[in-house]
Formats: C-alpha cells, structure tokens, sequence
C-alpha cells in the first residue's frame, strides 16, 4: 500500500509516529534585524539589554542541556554546554561591545561578531571545527533573536501546529520550538543518530530524516503527512493517504490506551513472579512525572547532576535536601541512588583529575569515591541522613571485586559512626553494587556475601564486555545486551544472587526491552529499571510472560 | 609581564576538550593571559579565539601572561597544554 502513496518522499525512519498536519519550512538566515543603528545616548541601555540577552539565552541553553541530562542524553547536553561558553565568550562580549559604542545596534552586532568566528572556523580544514560554526551562528542568533523579541524568528513564533521541514535542524532549534508545535521533523540532512534525530525521540515527535534533496519537493506543499516509523512522508495526501494516516494514528492511540491500563498496576508474571518496575532518574523534579507512568520507586538515581558544572563540590547540606526530597516524592517505594559516577571525560570542580586517554578504562566511579575520602564521605553522610525520610537504598558504580566494596562499606560505617556521634538523625541504608564489569561477574558470589543487591547496568556492561565503545556507530552490531556473552554474564550475576540470597534488578536500556524482558524474568532479575516512558509497556510484556 | 614557549602535546591540537580545559584553567587566574601563536594571539579566556588559532600537535606556541599571578598562570598552563594526554 506504501507504495501507492502519492509524492511519497523516504528517508530514515528517525522517531516512530504518525503525523498529518500544515507545512512549515525553516529556513535558516532569516533573521533580519530591523534597526542597524542606535542613538549615542541609548549605548548604555543597549549593552545592559545584550548583557540580559546572554543572561536570558545562557539560561535557556542551561535548561535545555539539564533536561536532555535527565533523559540520559549527556551527549547532546554537551552540545548546549559548548553553546553557554561561546555565549559567554568575553571576545564576543568585547566585540559586540566596541560595536554598539560605535552606535550599532546591539542584534545587528553579535550577528556580525558571530558570523566573523563562524568564517574563521568554516575556513578551517578541520571537519570539527567547520563545524563548530554553525555552531556560533546558532548562539549569535539566539541572542539577537532574544534581543528582537521572540516573534522576531520563524521557529519560536510558530503558532499553528506543523510539520517542520528543514535542510537540517540545530539542537537549539528543535529546543525553542514551543511546545506542542511541532508535529513531525523531516529534513533534508541527518541519520538515525544525528541531534534532530534524538531530539526527536526524546520529544516523542515522528521523524525522517535524511530524504535528500526530495525534500524540496514537499516545501510548496500545503500539507505533509510522515510517517517515523517507516520513514516516509506524503507531500500534498490525497484523501485516501489521509484516511490511511489517520487510521495509523488510531492503532497508535489504540495501543497507548491499551498500555495506559497497565500504568499502575502490580507486575505479575503468570506463574506469579513480583518484577518491580522502577524509573531512572537524575533528579527530584522527574519524581511526579515518574509516578504518573506507573513507576514503583527509582531503580537508579544518578548523582553527576548535582556535581558538574559548578564552581565548587556540592555540600553535604545540598546533597542531603537532594536526596531528602527524592525519598520524600517517593515514600515507601524504594530510591536506589547511585553514588557518584565520574571520570576523566568530566570535569569535577575541585578534583585533581589527570587527563586520560581512555576515561572510560581509567580513574571514575568507585575508583575516585575511594581514593578521595573528601568527595565520598559528604555524599555517604547525606544519604544516611536523607535515608530518615523515606526508602533509601545506595549502589557502588565500577565495581571489579569485593576488596572495593568491603573498602566502601568501611568509609559507609565510618560515616554512620560519625553521625551516630554527632547526635544526627539517620536512616538504614540497604547496600548494593551496580554489574557493570565482566570482573564483578567472575567475583559475584564473593560480593554478593557482601551486600542486599546487585543492580545490571548493561550499556557498560555490554561495552566492557564485548570491548565495543558504545559511541562507536560503525560498533553497532557489538552494542546490544543480546549478545551471548552478556546473556552469560546476566545468568551467572543471578545464580550468584540466588546462592547468597539476595535481589537482582537491571539498570540498563536493555531493561525496558520487550524481547528482552522474559529472558531476564526467567533468569531471575526482580526489578526492571527504565526511562519512565517505557514503564506501562514494560509492565504489559512481564504480565504477558 | 612573564612568557613561555611551549609545544602543543594533545593529539586533538588545542581544540575541543583540551581547548574547553585550557579556558577553565586559565580562568582561574586574574592575569591577563594570551596564547601566541605565529602572528596569530589570542586571549587565553575566550574559547572561540583560542579555537581560532587551530593549534595543532607539535605547534610551538607562546604564552604570556600579565598580573598578579602571572608566573603561576604560565607555569599550569604550559604544564597542561605540553602534556600529551588530554
């Protein structure tokens, strides 16, 4: 039937959905400062307002990249990390500045400051650092726009619900879409892994990507239909192509209300097996979202967030509110918080990190907390007393054998004692470890005498295993937890567990993965952690087992 | 005013990472710090200028520093920037 569809364009099916709806073509460029000069004795007014313009967009960008590190994508987040500093570059404010007290106005100075960086890089021969042009472009632009009011740009001014067409779109441009707007993405440009691409999914918009220059065809049309799963778009549907779409959108809307029903329910399998479904999460403010997808307590908290990009380590003071309100939004549902999980690919303030060739193989997780009683201690602390408010487990990250975890358990009790002392309130505190190296696999009866958990973080366990980078695109059939040797390793974790006693849970993208799911039940995994989004179908497939 | 020449050691050149880590570092400092390279400066606190350079594995370059804590400026930096591994 596909290929009956009338001025069909394909490309890569980047974000599943269905979406029929008006077209809107970004075209970048056209933001077209309608001042170019100001009066001598506004120059003083007009810097204070550049100045908030980069206050405003550096905010902005800062929200941007703090929600894509909640939904696990660090990399796209570094993006944003990248653009605050360019916005904050005392060059460009210098320059913008010279220009204004020559009396140009502020929007048409940072556009010129930034299209004066963009030629240098775009001349360069490097691929990086050509691209890092468009990078200034996009921060110039943001800031000029701020500075021009938001209906100054097409994006941020779009109004009626539409299918956004684009030779490629910025991380930044897909993040100032208003919300609700965006119907589907199809660009000209892109690959299943590009920043639209994830942006897309982690909107929960449809997306293709990647047409080529088809895509010209559809920018006259009035209407669009795409389809992200199969990876085409209709220009100009004939009734019957919408009749088609609209049907497909009902059999998605059909399935999501088939999972809404599973949303809060107990986990059962048919012969009766409990599998707790919990949520991953970076900080407090994901909880309501979480339990409103049916999540059973937090399965990981990851800790980074309170400790990058800062001037300083976090007090113990600020972890403990952290960690209190985390235990509090959940009650008596459990909150396994991961302790710190860094390494030399971030920078942590006031940590000598060396620099190293493979971070990923180097100095981080348990291997820093241990080496550094000063970063560890105050984190162990404020667990044992936000451990008072609610249901508080802790995990060790990196784990190889157990000398590492009886040396954690040791600074842990040390810290108990010291609270004890000081007369503080604290909380139990079930111990566990994260499987995430084949080393803690061969070691796990040992550790397991150890400790109340294990929990399976499988993106490292699969890449230390299979000894493939999980960045690596050409690797990617090497990168799935499907794999026979991690399928062993999951195995021998849980009959490890089972001989000492204790739980099994999973951490790991492979967690929410429905052909997965059964295999893991049946090996004896418990607690299934996953991005929120995924827990009603998760719940559905462990009720089906 | 205190000056050093050194050779660029990352392999990446003096962009990306090791360019983000060189700003911060020089950042912590309150002297004036540029980076020369060639004919070419910049000022070691803006990370496009100090990207503008396309400083390059094995590139000599030359940084001065100016202000209170100037000597030590140069030292960290010229110690970070000559390192290999970054």
């Amino acid at each position: 039937m596909d290929a009956e569809v009338k001025g069909k364009i394909t490309g890569v099916a980047a974000s599943e959905g269905v979406a029929v709806g008006p077209v809107f073509v970004h075209a970048p460029g056209e933001l077209e400062p309608e001042r170019e000069n100001i009066s001598e004795d506004a120059v003083e007014d007009e810097l204070a307002r550049f100045q908030g313009a980069v206050e405003a967009v550096v905010k902005k960008l800062s929200e941007t990249a703090e929600g894509l590190r909640e939904s696990g994508s660090e990399k796209e987040a570094g993006i944003f990390d990248a653009q605050i500093e360019m916005a904050e570059d005392p060059e460009v404010q210098e320059g913008v500045e010279e220009r204004v007290k020559n009396l140009e106005s502020p929007e048409v100075a940072v556009i010129s400051v930034g299209e004066e960086y963009a030629t240098l890089f775009a001349e360069m021969e490097d691929e990086y650092m050509a691209a890092r042009a468009d990078d200034v472009r996009d921060v110039a632009s943001q800031i000029a726009a701020e500075l021009m009011g938001h209906e100054a740009t097409g994006l941020s001014a779009l109004e009626t619900p539409s299918v956004i067409l684009a030779r490629s779109l910025a991380p930044s441009d897909t993040a100032r879409i208003p919300k609700g707007i965006a119907l589907a993405f199809v660009t000209a440009e892109g690959s299943r892994t590009s920043h639209v691409s994830i942006m897309a999914r982690s909107m929960g918009i449809p997306a293709v990507v990647g047409v080529g220059p088809d895509l010209e065809e559809a920018f006259e049309a009035e209407t669009v239909a795409v389809d992200g799963g199969e990876g085409y778009a209709a220009v100009d549907p004939d009734p019957d192509t919408v009749a088609e779409f609209e049907r497909k959108q009902e059999r998605i809307e059909e399935e999501k209300a088939a999972l809404e029903e599973y949303k809060h329910v107990e986990a059962h399998t048919g012969d009766g097996q409990r599998i707790e479904v919990s949520a991953n999460l970076g900080s407090a403010e994901g909880a309501e979202d979480a339990l409103g997808w049916g999540a059973e307590g937090v399965g990981l908290f990851r800790t980074e967030f309170l400790f990058m990009e800062r001037p300083k380590l976090p007090s113990e003071e600020e972890q403990y509110e952290a960690y209190r309100e985390m235990a509090q939004a959940f009650g008596e549902k459990p909150v396994i918080i991961r302790t710190l999980d860094v390494g030399g690919d971030k920078d942590l303030p006031g940590v000598d990190q060396p620099e190293e060739e493979n971070p990923f193989l180097g100095w981080r997780g348990i291997r820093m907390c241990l080496d550094v009683p000063e970063l560890f201690k105050p984190q162990l602390r404020a667990i044992l007393r936000a451990a008072s408010h609610g249901n508080l487990k802790m995990m060790f990250p990196m784990i190889v054998d157990a000398r590492e975890v009886r040396r954690a358990k040791e600074i842990f009790e040390e810290c108990r004692r010291e609270l004890e002392e000081e007369g503080a309130e604290t909380g139990s505190v079930e111990v566990g470890i994260m499987v995430e190296t084949p080393a803690a696999v061969l070691c796990a009866s040992e550790i397991a005498s150890e400790i109340s958990f294990f929990s399976i973080g499988t993106n490292d366990l699969v890449q230390y295993t299979l000894a493939a980078d999980r960045g690596n695109e050409r690797l990617r059939h090497l990168q799935g937890a499907d794999h026979p040797a991690v399928l062993k390793l999951i195995e021998e974790t849980c009959r490890a567990a089972r001989e000492a006693g204790i739980w099994v849970g999973m951490c790991g993208e492979a967690a929410a993965d429905p052909e997965l799911i059964p295999k893991l039940v049946e090996m004896g995994v418990t607690e299934l952690s996953m991005s929120a989004p995924s827990i009603p179908r998760a719940k559905k497939v462990v009720s089906e087992i | 005013m205190v000056e050093k020449e050194t050779t660029v050691g990352p392999e990446a050149g003096l962009h990306a990472r090791p360019a983000a880590r060189f700003v911060k570092t020089a950042k912590e400092f309150s002297a004036e710090i540029t980076v020369i390279k060639g004919d070419k400066e910049a000022n070691a606190k803006s990370p496009l200028k100090v990207m503008t350079l396309a400083a390059k594995k094995g590139d000599g370059i030359t940084i001065r520093a100016e202000g209170d804590d100037a000597q030590e400026a140069v030292d960290a930096l010229v110690e970070l920037i000559s390192q290999d591994e970054h």
